[in-house]
């Protein structure tokens, strides 16, 4: 019963604002009788989606998967770099900047060197996924393992914990919560990279990605396909962020307060 | 009009009010004397979007403007330059542009999606637009292509048009990103090209690609054609007519010479030099200057082309229904009305 009302306080508010945004989209498409191929109403949208639901939906696997691996990848890689640099200071002073660099790197200008280092297809575009989302892992890592407390690192030490003990129980334990919020961010990331990766480097038939489908669109006109195309990327980002932050308050809800 | 006059302080609107006024009296005066007018400040101002950066394929636009038959023709043009996927039909189609330079195929599609674009002047007769293999593959037919990559535009008819005809079984089909790296770094890579652009640029590297056309192949709509909105046509016809004369006198100007314009382009793509800038002007004079444009004037266009294009998109699953030919061009400079 309280768990149910609960849902729907979650629940309620989002769902009226997105009927009132379309509500007015609509409305406003209609009354000023905007052409569709400017912006085309909701409905014409809707009927767009139904109507190539198909490809939509292969779209959303071929773009789903490359940026799940890609984020995958950020959470590996980014956790581990993250690691390393946290081993020292030397190691944070030197390195910590080209971490900061990476993120600073225009995606869209180097997708297409993507393509030349690993070929067209799903792997360009995963890395391309990869290169957009590791920086939030790295940075919020990092924030998590320095800011373990310096008399908590002292016992460990007092007890002779291994340099494996220190890390597993200490520091990555300590920085669970920054590391989640770190992957939150990186998941909405890696769906973005991913479909600019397509922009150059997404295979073209066979199963074309969002990427392409929203290029393809563009080229013919059909505006309404391209905004179905980019709020089914929106879903994709919303679908990863949603099962990243189940799966992380699922883990965390034991230690932390804050992450029930 | 309004949302540009609401958002001003009064100085401001008191100063375009002004000018609304003098461009008013400046066409009531042009009218009597034939739409001709020596002084600018009386001309007709209208934009012309282009698809692309300037280039030699717009190279009859900016001999018009530089050799003075815009300003004789009543009109102070001004040229909008483009870049990959310039929006040129959602432009002039929204009114913020004039004239636009789109392919064949875009007005159709337009036109199929209930846009009222209209074609007024076809400057490529023959379409330049190919597919770009290393010669070093001995590839005599585009039905030998069957391995390595080929960089196609996503959704672009020529490219649908020739994987439909040509298969392409065992090629990768990757996305076309306008440059010539790939083709560079990759003997098999094979990549769509404008055949006045991409081959000229590998073979300034020391390479002769070779190039299938798509127009050899079947597929031949006007390319870099002169668009307008059909209210364009309804309402100001005259000022239609004059920049399409005085356009096709450009481009007489620009394939008898193509110098000075190429010089005024090339202050504003400081990426071509003025060698690639000479080679291209002659690579695609063929291509404009065709048997047919020679016998019936500059950018001729018949209903018979338009048909059949409109026939191949539909053919193609790009369109469902083929708006009729006579819709999608007016030949403003010979019919009246």
């Amino acid at each position: 019963m309280s768990t149910s009302r609960s849902l729907l306080a979650i629940a309620l508010p989002p769902f009226v604002a997105a009927v009132v945004a379309l509500a007015v989209w609509e409305g406003a498409a209609r009354a000023l009788s905007i052409p569709a191929y400017l912006l085309p109403p909701p409905s014409a949208v809707a009927s767009a989606a139904v109507g190539d639901a198909s490809a939509l939906a292969g779209a959303c696997v071929t773009t789903g998967l490359a940026s799940l691996v890609g984020f995958l990848a950020s959470a590996v890689i980014g956790v581990a770099v993250a690691i390393g640099l946290a081993s020292s200071r030397i190691v944070e002073r030197g390195l910590y900047p080209y971490a900061v660099a990476l993120q600073t790197v225009p995606i869209v200008a180097i997708a297409p060197l993507l393509v030349l280092w690993c070929g067209a297809g799903p792997r360009a575009v995963a890395a391309s996924a990869f290169i957009v989302s590791v920086f939030p892992v790295i940075t919020n890592s990092l924030a998590g393992i320095r800011a373990v407390e310096p008399a908590l690192r002292d016992l460990f030490t007092l007890y002779g914990a291994s340099r494996s003990q220190v890390l597993f129980k200490l520091e990555l334990a300590h920085a669970a919560p920054q590391i989640a919020t770190g992957l939150r961010i990186a998941c909405g990331l890696s769906v973005i990279g991913a479909i600019v990766g397509e922009f150059v480097a997404g295979f073209s038939e066979g199963s074309p990605g969002l990427g392409i489908l929203v290029m393809t669109s563009y080229r013919q006109l059909r505006t309404d396909l391209l905004f179905a195309a980019v709020g089914c990327s929106a879903l994709l980002g919303m679908l990863m962020f949603a099962v990243v932050s189940a799966a992380s308050s699922l883990v965390l809800r034991r230690w932390y307060v804050a992450a029930r | 009009m309004t949302d540009l006059v609401r958002n001003r302080p009064l100085p401001a609107r008191a100063v375009l009010a002004l000018a609304c006024l003098v461009a008013l009296v400046g066409c009531s005066r042009k009218e009597p004397d034939g739409g001709k007018s020596t002084a600018t400040a009386t001309a007709t101002r209208v934009k012309v979007q282009l698809n692309w950066v300037p280039e030699p394929e717009f190279g009859g636009i900016y001999a018009a403007r530089e050799g003075g038959a815009y300003e004789k023709a009543g009109l102070a043009v001004e040229i909008l330059s483009g870049g990959p996927g310039s929006p040129v039909v959602q432009v002039v189609a929204g009114g913020q542009s004039d004239f636009g330079v789109a392919g064949a195929d875009d007005v159709v599609i337009a036109r199929a999606r209930g846009v009222d674009l209209v074609a007024v002047f076809g400057t490529f007769q023959t379409n330049p637009q190919g597919v770009m293999v290393h010669s070093a593959r001995n590839i005599a037919s585009l039905a030998d292509l069957k391995s390595g990559t080929l960089a196609l535009e996503p959704g672009l008819p020529f490219g649908m048009y020739m994987k439909k005809k040509y298969g392409f079984a065992g090629a990768t089909l990757v996305p076309y990103d306008g440059g010539i790296a790939k083709f560079l770094a990759d003997p098999n890579h094979s990549q769509q090209c404008y055949v006045t652009s991409e081959p000229i640029a590998v073979k300034r590297k020391g390479e002769t690609p070779k190039v299938f056309l798509g127009a050899d192949a079947g597929f031949n709509p006007y390319a870099n054609v002169i668009v307008t909105r059909g209210a364009m046509l309804r309402e100001k016809r005259e000022t239609v007519r004059a920049f399409v004369a005085a356009s096709a006198e450009g481009w007489r100007r620009y394939l008898d010479d193509p110098t000075a314009a190429n010089a005024a382009m090339a202050k504003r793509n400081t990426a071509m030099d003025a060698e690639t800038f000479a080679a291209a002007a002659a690579a695609q004079k063929p291509l404009i200057e065709t048997d047919e444009a020679k016998k019936s004037g500059l950018g001729v266009m018949t209903e018979a082309r338009w048909a059949k294009l409109a026939a191949d998109l539909v053919e193609l699953g790009v369109i469902t229904k083929a708006p009729a030919a006579t819709e999608c061009f007016t030949d403003v400079l010979t019919v009246t009305k």
